[in-house]
């Protein structure tokens, strides 16, 4: 029993991070119809800009994890008007191959710089062990569940309630009826993949204090990303949340009680079932069909 | 086609030819790449082309290919005649099933689930030892008997047209495929889904098709390659070869046959010109693929030549192309249209 505890403890930390990590691709997708293959790469620049001026530089944590989410921004914007502008209304097919062609140039290039040696993020979180009941957590986890429960809030509530957030709903809903209305379309544009950029920044930075960061995991970060979307529904929070939490327990539980070989497999196959039973995730209400 | 045909043509014969001009071990090693890439980039673009979704886990089958020629060689001795079609076969079966499943899927979620599969097969490649022989790999494939003394020149000279052999197959099956009635149904369907089923087409039926004829490509392609190499391991699922596989089909031009070829070559002579910036290679095939697509959608053959069935709907670049697409093909051009209607929808 107490294993038990224990790992579904293990499961719902990991599930917070899980949906933390996929949450810029669910914002991305659910309003501007891109699919970005390079989020995880988006996520690996996050983690080691935050390794290269927390470690390199030695600045503080707060404020490296500012700078980090400036600079994603900053660069998520380009990305968007430089590249993704260029393709757009033309399909899903040529974003597809380009976020595929911008990942492989993202990756290989971080490889080149920062080579193939892990890094982590320098923490101001102590890792001292916690003891609730029978289950054990470290301080950093708890810290981090938290603000990854207040990044998700704050995404969501920048959507639905400022001025912003109302815009990109509007331009997404229908582009010619939100520029009638004033709205620099383009620019919003620019701005939601800038958003998603910077949760996957952010979400690098903070679980690289925790895991390592390699420039090479960025499409593993991406496939569960995928799959925490795919589960909890394309462009809701709520799924992104429910996926993350799903997948997060499940392979606790699967690595706990069965092998830890396949924890990998798991997700993938929780998805390909997914997608065969209910193609619009487990929790999308919006009847989307893939 | 008649073009298609015959430059297809003129390529395998030139290829039958090179190794007068060029007989020496490294000419005939880069020959060996270019033929195992053809097979490769054909059968990706079987389905980027002629089903128009993007597999991205396209490895699935050429790894299944390898593993299953490199097992059946080094645990039960069959010789190399036997084992190459048998992964074909092999490959081809796991293509039926994989298809069956993500060929109800399209757009992003058929990108995503392929990608799943392949991902799978990896794990399972790693973890599966008693099969496997996990991360280690499977070595020691044996060369064929015929060479088994040979000169190191003269056993490249023999996988040279081997691989020669299998690319003539594997085109010729492309080009009867692409050329049948179910390859212009497939056709149909990639440029306008709901006027296909309008007129009886049935969309699903017409992908498996070409899904388990890309997936036999796609193992010769690992069956040759287990055999060349005669090394496998989990790695035959990974990434690069996606990446290698994507740059040959959108570079050279999807959907057309002689595109991937082309695509092949440049990319395999690419490879070589570039190896002295061994790790940067990769770099800048991410950079080409997102040139290509802001700037050459239709790849190289597509700017090149007159192929008359457009899937961009911007108006035809140069003048004389554009004539030309008007003059054979009107219908076809206001279907591509009707198609980025329905896409918007």
């Amino acid at each position: 029993m107490d294993l038990f505890l224990q790992l579904v403890a293990n499961g719902l930390v990991l599930g917070a991070f899980y949906a933390l990590s996929a949450l810029g691709l669910t914002l991305v997708f659910g309003l501007m119809r891109v699919v970005n293959f390079a989020h995880g790469e988006l996520y690996v620049i996050g983690g080691l800009f935050g390794w290269a001026l927390t470690v390199v530089f030695g600045w503080n944590y707060f404020l490296a994890l500012v700078v980090v989410v400036f600079v994603l921004g900053i660069l998520g914007y380009f990305i968007d008007q430089l590249l993704i502008a260029r393709v757009r209304g033309q399909g899903e097919e040529p974003t597809i191959l380009l976020t595929i062609g911008l990942s492989i140039f993202i990756a290989n290039t971080a490889l080149l710089i920062v080579g193939t040696t892990p890094v982590t993020v320098a923490s101001p979180f102590a890792s001292k062990p916690l003891f609730l009941g029978p289950v054990v957590i470290t301080q950093a986890r708890l810290v981090l569940v938290a603000i990854c429960a207040v990044l998700i809030a704050a995404a969501n509530l920048l959507i639905q309630k400022t001025t912003l957030g109302c815009a990109m709903r509007a331009t997404f809903q229908d582009p010619m009826a939100a520029q009638l209305v004033g709205i620099r379309t383009p620019r919003i544009y620019g701005f939601t993949f800038a958003l998603g950029a910077t949760l996957a920044g952010a979400a690098g930075m903070l679980l690289g204090s925790i895991y390592v960061v390699e420039a090479s995991t960025g499409g593993i970060i991406s496939l569960k990303a995928f799959v925490v979307v795919i589960l909890g529904g394309m462009g809701s929070f709520a799924g992104a949340v429910a996926g993350g939490l799903i997948l997060g327990l499940t392979e606790a539980l699967w690595g706990g009680y069965v092998s830890t070989g396949y924890v990998d497999a798991i997700g993938f196959a929780l998805v390909i079932v997914t997608l065969l039973v209910r193609p619009y995730g487990l929790f999308s209400r919006r009847a989307e069909r893939a | 086609m008649k073009l298609e045909r015959n430059f297809l043509l003129a390529a395998v014969a030139l290829g039958a030819l090179i190794p007068l001009l060029a007989y020496n071990e490294y000419a005939l090693h880069i020959g060996i790449m270019i033929m195992f890439s053809v097979m490769l980039a054909t059968s990706l673009n079987l389905i980027v082309g002629y089903v128009g979704e993007f597999p991205l886990g396209h490895t699935a089958f050429f790894g299944i290919g390898a593993y299953s020629a490199a097992l059946l060689s080094v645990r039960f001795g069959l010789p190399i005649y036997v084992t190459i079609p048998l992964a074909g076969i092999v490959a081809a079966i796991a293509g039926l099933a994989i298809g069956a499943v993500t060929l109800r899927l399209r757009g992003p979620f058929f990108v995503i689930v392929t990608l799943c599969f392949a991902e799978v097969l990896r794990l399972v490649a790693n973890n599966w030892i008693e099969l496997t022989n996990g991360p280690m790999g499977v070595s020691g494939i044996a060369k064929p008997a015929a060479i088994a003394g040979a000169a190191g020149v003269q056993q490249k000279l023999w996988f040279y047209y081997a691989g020669l052999a299998l690319v003539t197959i594997s085109l010729l099956i492309s080009y009867r495929f692409v050329y049948s009635n179910i390859g212009r149904a497939a056709v149909a369907v990639r440029e306008n889904r709901f006027v296909a089923q309008s007129i009886g087409i049935w969309p699903f039926y017409l992908g498996l098709v070409t899904f388990v004829l890309a997936a036999a490509v796609g193992g010769l392609a690992g069956g040759f390659y287990a055999h060349y190499i005669s090394y496998v391991g989990p790695e035959v699922f990974g990434f690069s070869f996606m990446i290698t596989m994507i740059i040959m089909v959108l570079a050279g031009g999807k959907g057309t046959l002689a595109g991937p070829l082309v695509g092949a070559v440049l990319v395999v002579f690419l490879e070589e010109f570039l190896r002295d910036f061994k790790d940067l290679r990769f770099s800048i095939f991410g950079l080409i693929v997102v040139a290509v697509v802001i700037f050459l959608p239709r790849g190289l053959m597509g700017f090149i030549g007159r192929r008359r069935e457009s899937y961009d709907r911007r108006p035809a670049g140069p003048a004389e192309g554009g004539a030309k697409r008007n003059r054979l093909a009107p219908a076809i051009e206001s279907a591509a249209l009707n198609r980025g209607g329905a896409a918007d929808a």
